[in-house]
């Protein structure tokens, strides 16, 4: 198809110099189709808005979000993880609670699948030119479930509640040193700006499904939530009881299409194995996450569809830098060489995960520089570079680790693959409480370790993983990395706007994480939903959320 | 014991309830907020207060009164164990006295063995099996013991059949045993030879003089597995979803969720002695000799 340079003209006449960079970077094939999306719904551009430019350049329209309309009326039975404590938008940090309280609260928009943002409460969003305040629409029209119309006083007053640090918030996390308390500002009554610590280019995300604290409830909130389960969602909450399950029916009053399910019900169980046999059972339609080597049976079951999402969920190994023979970068780069990655990818996590490359560049953001070489199994070099680093003879060193998913397994296999470079692994393999510990350094097993996996969960950018675990100063700095040149590339990261300016930051920090290597990154696991056959419109996202508006069963 | 217990475990209620990536400060605010930095002994105290006095306090995870959840949980055990008792008690006697009345024959051997194979399976073997066979391939009974909301007394029964089951195997061979070798030791003891000899009926012999005696072990069996099956069915009440006070007591412990977890366990303590008591009573119901203040 030939490109149509006077729509694009047009199109380019009313956008900011960011947007036509990225346009003319799609244009050029800089860019591709798929990362133009999603870089395009990061700066705010519609879908529609992205088809056009797609169409005008001759790629023809972007892919469609919308999916099939199944019949109306039928009740969805979900299987989900047990809330593991009260749900309270502010303090919540559990799948099992999240998927309730998602089931009634909006985000102002979503994380979708193939990470591209789409919007929700908000209507559009942009950055100022340094990326330091960030102006977002909201819609207007939208009703709580208690009868008010969401404003922007209900947004502030919900972003201000998760960044305040003395509110217990779990968010509070993702917005030290981004967004303050009293930073978010009401402009009318449909506009809210939010004035950032630091330039950040991929702030939405934040504000998002991805910080799944970020749910936007009235003002006027107190707590006491479960009482309330106020929201703007499209159910609305018909029962909920402790430990038990939930019930939601549908919302008549939404703002958007009405939701095709009557009714949803979410039954709480406290394994997986359960949750696999009610679904086979025929007593629930879906199960929310699908662990993968808990959930072999159902993988190639004809009564069960397998739902995957590609997501930048991964075990991090982390190795000391600071002491013992893991000082050596030569020998952290000696045990990443011995990971067989295509056998991590294949077998251990049965084709549903995507190759690591010691960094969180996952496949799936689209700012990962591809041209970085993939590293793979060499155990003749690995051999070379303990002897260069005068360990030829090897050494025994522990590995400390949680038990969870398919870790210990994982940690079986470091431990038989190092061994042909003479390490003696001894794995310590911990409930997760002992794991974490109080999560501080002095006082956890995870920080303190001198060689340790640790999960972590999906994040639609890499910002978090970038700074918390590797930067110099970071919090969940476990491999006591400290380095100048990754921090300074890791602020510039984080800053930059445009995604040709993040692609050539990412690909000098992916080289010099393969130089360091301080965390192992072997491979970033999708996230699985099961559903009966003939259950149709799920869609989940990687960060446990499962929107059932548009469900249906045959 | 509990208590201290609990503090020696890694970690803190704020980081359980907001996860290891939580930031420290909002840790520290929702210590602060549930009073859980407050000195060891101030809140041993004013737990163990209100408890005498009947209040169990407030649930660290659930931010709500702790005995709905407790007096709920125990309810739900003592109905999983009552199912498994009605079913177990008789016919584990019964085996006990058909194997002790037929000694070294072919159906003694199938009851003795049977019951001690049985018995030593885990439930979640028998339990996974039993969901397989009569929840997911037959259909016939509910794999959840989570019965539907407003269900009535034959709708919860019907959903308890299955759980009930693993218990039953579990308890039948032990209790089978214990009758059996009860049976066998008093059809040869010298009063039994001797209402024999005085020409008694066999029937009225085993009713009146040999089962009174035999079952006395049986009953001590029976009451030392009642604390068993309220407390201790964790595996049981995860596999079949059941909201017994086992898996109360274990989701409190692992969330550091001290007045759930101390209240749930005392309770417990409470129950193993009201089926101590009630074991002895009937005990010297079963045998006048050791009744208080009998001269007998």
């Amino acid at each position: 198809m030939s490109k149509n340079y006077s729509i694009l003209d047009l199109i380019r006449r009313n956008r900011s110099p960011l947007e036509n960079h990225l346009i003319d970077g799609l244009v050029d094939g800089r860019v591709s189709r798929r990362d133009f999306v999603r870089h395009g719904s990061l700066l705010g551009l519609s879908l529609p808005l992205l088809g056009r430019i797609g169409m005008a350049a001759g790629l023809g329209g972007m892919p469609s979000l919308a999916r099939a309309q199944g019949a109306p009326g039928a009740t969805i039975r979900v299987a989900s993880s047990v809330p593991a404590a009260t749900i309270d938008p502010v303090t919540i940090a559990d799948a099992g609670g999240l998927l309730v309280m998602q089931q009634v609260a909006e985000f102002l928009c979503v994380d979708g699948p193939d990470l591209v943002l789409q919007p929700a409460l908000a209507e559009s969003w942009k950055p100022n030119d340094t990326g330091t305040v960030w102006t977002f629409k909201l819609r207007k029209g939208v009703k709580f479930h208690s009868g008010g119309e969401m404003k922007a006083d209900d947004v502030v007053a919900s972003i201000d509640r998760l960044a305040d640090p003395a509110n217990s918030s779990n968010a509070l996390s993702v917005f030290t040193g981004i967004l303050q308390k009293g930073a978010s500002k009401k402009v009318d009554d449909y506009t809210v700006e939010f004035h950032l610590d630091a330039p950040n280019g991929n702030f939405p995300y934040m504000l998002s499904s991805d910080n799944y604290n970020a749910v936007i409830i009235p003002a006027s909130y107190k707590g006491d939530y479960e009482k309330s389960f106020d929201g703007t969602g499209p159910f609305k909450i018909e029962k909920y009881t402790a430990k038990v399950g939930a019930s939601f029916v549908r919302n008549e009053d939404y703002w958007g299409p009405k939701a095709l399910p009557e009714r949803t019900e979410f039954t709480f169980f406290t394994d997986t194995q359960p949750q696999i046999l009610a679904l086979q059972g025929g007593q629930v339609d879906i199960i929310n996450q699908l662990p993968v080597l808990a959930g072999v049976a159902l993988l190639n079951d004809p009564n069960i569809d397998i739902i995957s999402l590609k997501s930048s969920a991964h075990q991090q190994l982390h190795m000391r830098c600071d002491e013992g023979p893991l000082k050596d970068a030569r020998v952290r780069r000696a045990i990443a060489l011995c990971l067989d990655r295509d056998k991590l990818a294949a077998g251990l996590m049965k084709g549903r995960s995507a190759l690591g490359n010691d960094s969180p560049f996952a496949a799936v953001y689209p700012s990962t520089d591809t041209s970085v070489p993939q590293r793979k199994q060499d155990i003749a070099q690995a051999k070379q570079l303990m002897e260069a680093a005068g360990l030829g003879q090897g050494f025994k060193i522990t590995l400390t680790t949680e038990r969870y998913l398919e870790i210990p397994e994982y940690a079986q296999l470091i431990q038989n693959w190092v061994k042909e470079i003479g390490v003696e692994l001894d794995l310590n393999i911990l409930d997760q409480g002992g794991y974490y510990g109080d999560a501080v350094f002095g006082k956890s097993n995870w920080l303190d370790s001198v060689m340790g996996i640790t999960d972590y969960g999906h994040r639609g950018v890499p910002n978090v993983y970038l700074a918390a675990p590797l930067k110099s100063e970071g919090t969940w700095n476990a491999a006591h990395f400290k380095n100048k040149d990754y921090d300074a590339l890791a602020t510039s990261y984080i800053a930059a706007l445009d995604l040709e300016a993040q692609k050539a930051d990412a690909g000098k920090i992916q080289k010099l994480l393969l130089e360091e290597t301080p965390v192992i990154f072997g491979y970033f696991y999708d996230y699985l939903t099961a559903t009966a056959k003939g259950v149709a419109g799920v869609q989940p996202t990687a960060m446990s959320q499962l929107f059932l508006d548009k469900a249906s069963k045959a | 014991m509990v208590f201290l217990g609990g503090q020696v475990l890694p970690g803190n209620v704020g980081r359980a309830i907001l996860g290891p990536f939580a930031d420290q400060r909002a840790v520290d605010a929702l210590n602060h907020t549930l009073g859980v930095d407050r000195p060891l002994l101030t809140q041993y105290w004013g737990w163990i207060s209100n408890f005498v006095q009947g209040d169990m306090g407030t649930s660290y995870i659930f931010r709500s009164p702790v005995a709905p959840f407790v007096i709920d949980a125990l309810g739900n055990s003592m109905k999983l164990a009552t199912v498994a008792f009605v079913l177990v008690v008789p016919i584990g006697i019964l085996g006990g006295v058909v194997a002790a009345l037929n000694l070294n024959r072919p159906l003694d051997r199938i009851i003795s063995l049977g019951g001690l194979s049985v018995t030593v399976l885990p439930e979640f073997v028998t339990g996974i099996i039993l969901i397989l066979i009569f929840g997911v391939w037959l259909r016939w009974l509910p794999i959840s013991a989570a019965w539907p909301r407003d269900a009535g007394f034959f709708t919860q029964l019907y959903y308890l059949i299955l759980p009930s089951l693993p218990l039953f195997l579990v308890l039948f061979g032990y209790i089978a045993r214990m009758a059996r070798s009860g049976m066998i030791e008093a059809l040869d003891s010298d009063y039994t030879r001797t209402a024999v000899l005085k020409g008694l009926p066999w029937r009225t012999v085993i009713w009146r003089h040999v089962l009174r005696n035999a079952l006395l072990p049986t009953i001590t069996v029976i009451a030392t597995q009642t604390g068993y099956l309220i407390g201790g069915l964790v595996v049981i009440e995860t596999l079949f979803r059941y909201q017994g006070i086992g898996s109360l007591i274990f989701t409190a412990a692992r969330g550091k969720d001290f007045p759930m977890l101390e209240s749930g366990i005392l309770t417990i303590g409470i129950v193993y002695a009201v089926a101590t008591l009630i074991a002895d009573f009937l005990y010297s119901m079963l045998n006048p000799r050791i009744r208080l203040g009998s001269d007998q």
